[in-house]
C-alpha cells in the first residue's frame, strides 16, 4: 500500500462525499448538476490513480478516464437541455417545485 | 537561465507589439508612447467599485497575464530556446489559452457593471465560436508532425511549411487566433464605443496596466504560437534562428493588428453562425485533405 | 515514506477538495461555478503530478470551457445569481449530511482495507504513454470511443432539439411563426 495512492483514493472519496451531498441538498438543477459533476469527478481521480499505480502499462486505463469525461459533457448537454426547456415552460428549474410525476 | 531569458524577451515583444498597436491606431511610429501610456496608467489611483466581488475583480487581470505566460512556455524560439518541451505541448498551448476565456468572466462579473458583464458573456459566446477552430487546425498540425512537442511540429516543417501543406488551417487558425485575442474585428468584448471598454471598463491605475500587459503577452504569443504551427518556427535560410523567429513572430503580429483594421466588427451570435456553419466543415475538410497527404505523400 | 510526489497529490487533491466544498458554501453562483472549475483544475494538476500527463492537460482545458458555460446557465436560471439576498437554496440537509459522510467514510473504509497487490513505481514517459494512448482509441478501444462520439452527437441533436422555442404554425399563412 502506497501513500500516493492512499491520498488519491481519499481524494476521489471526499469529492464523491461532497458530490453525493450537494447532489442531495440543492433545490436547484443546476446546482444538482455540479454536485453529478463532482461525483464523476471523484471516479475520474481513482481511475487515474489505478492505472498509474497498479496497471501503469494499460493503456484501457486512461481511456476510462476519456470516457468519464465523455460522460461529463453528456450530462451537461442534456442537463442543459432539459432546464432550457423547462424553463421555458415553468419559468424556473426549482426542483421543490417540480412535482408534475408525482403520483 | 533560458527561463529568464525567454522571459526578458517575451517582455521586449509585448512592448513591441504595444508599438504596433500604437501605429495601426494612430498612424505615428512612436517608440516611447507604450512606456509613457505604462507610467501614467501605473500613476493614476486604481478604482475598486462599490459591492464589487473582489476576489475575481484582483484574480482576473493577474489570470489572464499568467494564462498568456503559460502558453508561452511551450514555444520554442529555436531548438533549444523553450522553457519546457512538454510531451503534449501542442495540447497545452490550448489549456493554458482557455484560461483567458474564466479571466475575461471574471473580470466580467467582478467589478459589478453592467458593461463590463456584457462584455464577460460575449467573449463567452465568442470562445464558442472560435474554440473548435483553434482546436481542429492543430490537430491537422500534429497529424503531420505525428507528436505533440512543439518542437517535433517545427522540425516536421523543414521540407515545406504548413502554410503551404494546409493552407485552409492557417487561415482558419489565424482568424480563431484573433478572436481569441478579442482583437478587432472580434473586439466587442473590449468594444470602446459602445461599451465603454467592456470588461477593461471599470478598471483603471495599475490593475488597468496588468489587463493590458496580459493582453499585449497573449497576442505575441499568439503570434509564436501561428508561427511554430505554420510558418517553420526558427527555419530558414542565411539568418540564425533566433533572428528569423523574430522576424516572423512580428510581421505575423503585425498581420494580425493590421488585417482588423479593414473590416467592421462581427457581431458574437453572426460570428457563432459563420464558425459553426462554415468554419467547422472546413476544418473538417482540412483534417480530412491533411489525413489524406500524410498518406500519399512520403 | 513522503515523497515529493505524494506531497503534491495530498496538496492538489485538498485544494480539489476544498474547492468542491466552496461549490456549495457560496451564495454567489458565478463564485460557484468557479469553485467548481478550480476544484477540476486541481484535479488535472493532480493528475499531471501522477505523470498522466495528457489526462492531466485535457482535464484542465476541458472544464474550463466546461464551467464557464456552467457559470452563464447558473446566471440565467437562478433567482439570485449574485448572492447578495442570501437565499437558502437547500432542502432535505441532515439526509443529505448524513448520506455524503456515509459514502465518504465507506469509500476510504474501502481504500484502507483493500490488499491492491504489488504497486507500480513506474510509469511510462509522457511521450509513450500519449502513442499508447492514441493507438489504444484507434485499436482495441476504437469500437467504445466511437461509441462515446455517436453518443455525444445523439445527446447535442437532443438537447438542441429539446431547447428551441417551440414553433406556432399560422393556419392561415401555413407559415411558421415563432412564439415570442
Amino acid at each position: 500500500m502506497s501513500i500516493e495512492l492512499l491520498l488519491a483514493l481519499i481524494t476521489g472519496a471526499a469529492l464523491f462525499g461532497v458530490g453525493i451531498y450537494g447532489a442531495l441538498s440543492q433545490t436547484n438543477l443546476v446546482m444538482i448538476m455540479m454536485g453529478i459533476e463532482l461525483i464523476l469527478a471523484g471516479a475520474m481521480v481513482n481511475l487515474v490513480a489505478f492505472w498509474r499505480y497498479l496497471h501503469p502499462d494499460t493503456p484501457a486505463g486512461q481511456m476510462f478516464v476519456l470516457i468519464v469525461m465523455t460522460v461529463m459533457a453528456i450530462e451537461m448537454t442534456v442537463g442543459f437541455g432539459v432546464a432550457i426547456a423547462r424553463f421555458r415552460a415553468k419559468g424556473s428549474v426549482e426542483m421543490e417545485e417540480a412535482t408534475d410525476l408525482k403520483g | 537561465m533560458t527561463t529568464a531569458l525567454l522571459l526578458l524577451l517575451l517582455a521586449v515583444g509585448a512592448y513591441l507589439v504595444a508599438v504596433i498597436e500604437d501605429w495601426t491606431t494612430s498612424g505615428r511610429f512612436r517608440l516611447a508612447a507604450p512606456a509613457f501610456a505604462a507610467l501614467a496608467l501605473l500613476g493614476r489611483e486604481s478604482i475598486v467599485p462599490r459591492k464589487s466581488d473582489r476576489v475575481f475583480f484582483e484574480t482576473a487581470p493577474v489570470l489572464l497575464l499568467i494564462s498568456a505566460l503559460l502558453a508561452a512556455t511551450v514555444i520554442p524560439l529555436t531548438a533549444n530556446l523553450i522553457i519546457t518541451d512538454l510531451a503534449t505541448g501542442a495540447l497545452f498551448i490550448n489549456a493554458a489559452l482557455v484560461y483567458v476565456l474564466v479571466a475575461l468572466l471574471m473580470a466580467g462579473w467582478g467589478p459589478n457593471g453592467a458593461y463590463a458583464m456584457i462584455g464577460g458573456w460575449r467573449f463567452l459566446g465568442q470562445l464558442i465560436a472560435y474554440a473548435m477552430l483553434i482546436v481542429m487546425p492543430i490537430t491537422a498540425v500534429v497529424m503531420r508532425a505525428e507528436s505533440l512537442l512543439t518542437t517535433q511540429i517545427v522540425v516536421s516543417q523543414a521540407g515545406l511549411w504548413n502554410i503551404v501543406y494546409q493552407p485552409l488551417g492557417f487561415i482558419l487558425f489565424f482568424v480563431a487566433s484573433m478572436a481569441l485575442a478579442f482583437l478587432p474585428p472580434f473586439d466587442l468584448t473590449t468594444a470602446k464605443g459602445e461599451l465603454a471598454g467592456g470588461v477593461e471598463a471599470e478598471y483603471s491605475g495599475a490593475r488597468l496596466a496588468v489587463f493590458r500587459l496580459g493582453r499585449l503577452v497573449l497576442i505575441i504569443t499568439l503570434a509564436a504560437a501561428i508561427v511554430v504551427f505554420y510558418l517553420g518556427g526558427w527555419q530558414g535560410p542565411w539568418l540564425p534562428p533566433w533572428a528569423w523567429s523574430a522576424i516572423k513572430i512580428l510581421a505575423v503580429t503585425t498581420m494580425m493588428l493590421l488585417a482588423g483594421r479593414y473590416m467592421p466588427r462581427i457581431r458574437e451570435t453572426d460570428l457563432l453562425g459563420w464558425c459553426w456553419m462554415l468554419g467547422i466543415p472546413l476544418a473538417l475538410l482540412n483534417i480530412l485533405l491533411v489525413g489524406l497527404l500524410v498518406l500519399v505523400l512520403p | 515514506m513522503i515523497t515529493a510526489q505524494a506531497l503534491y497529490i495530498g496538496f492538489f487533491g485538498l485544494a480539489a477538495v476544498w474547492f468542491g466544498i466552496v461549490v456549495f458554501r457560496t451564495f454567489s453562483m458565478v463564485r460557484s461555478a468557479l469553485a467548481l472549475l478550480f476544484s477540476q483544475t486541481a484535479l488535472g494538476a493532480m493528475f499531471l503530478s501522477m505523470q498522466a500527463e495528457f489526462l492531466g492537460v485535457l482535464q484542465i482545458m476541458m472544464m474550463a470551457t466546461e464551467m464557464s458555460i456552467m457559470a452563464i446557465f447558473m446566471v440565467m436560471f437562478m433567482m439570485d445569481p449574485g448572492g447578495l439576498g442570501k437565499m437558502d437554496m437547500t432542502h432535505q440537509k441532515r439526509l443529505s449530511l448524513v448520506a455524503g459522510i456515509v459514502s465518504f467514510v465507506a469509500a476510504v473504509a474501502v481504500a484502507v482495507f483493500v490488499d491492491w497487490g504489488p504497486i507500480a513505481s513506474v510509469a511510462p514517459d509522457a511521450a509513450q504513454q500519449t502513442v499508447d494512448l492514441g493507438l489504444e482509441l484507434l485499436g482495441r478501444s476504437m469500437l467504445i470511443f466511437e461509441t462515446a462520439g455517436i453518443t455525444i452527437l445523439t445527446a447535442m441533436i437532443a438537447a438542441t432539439a429539446v431547447a428551441i422555442p417551440p414553433v406556432k404554425r399560422n393556419p392561415s399563412k401555413g407559415t411558421a411563426n415563432h412564439e415570442h
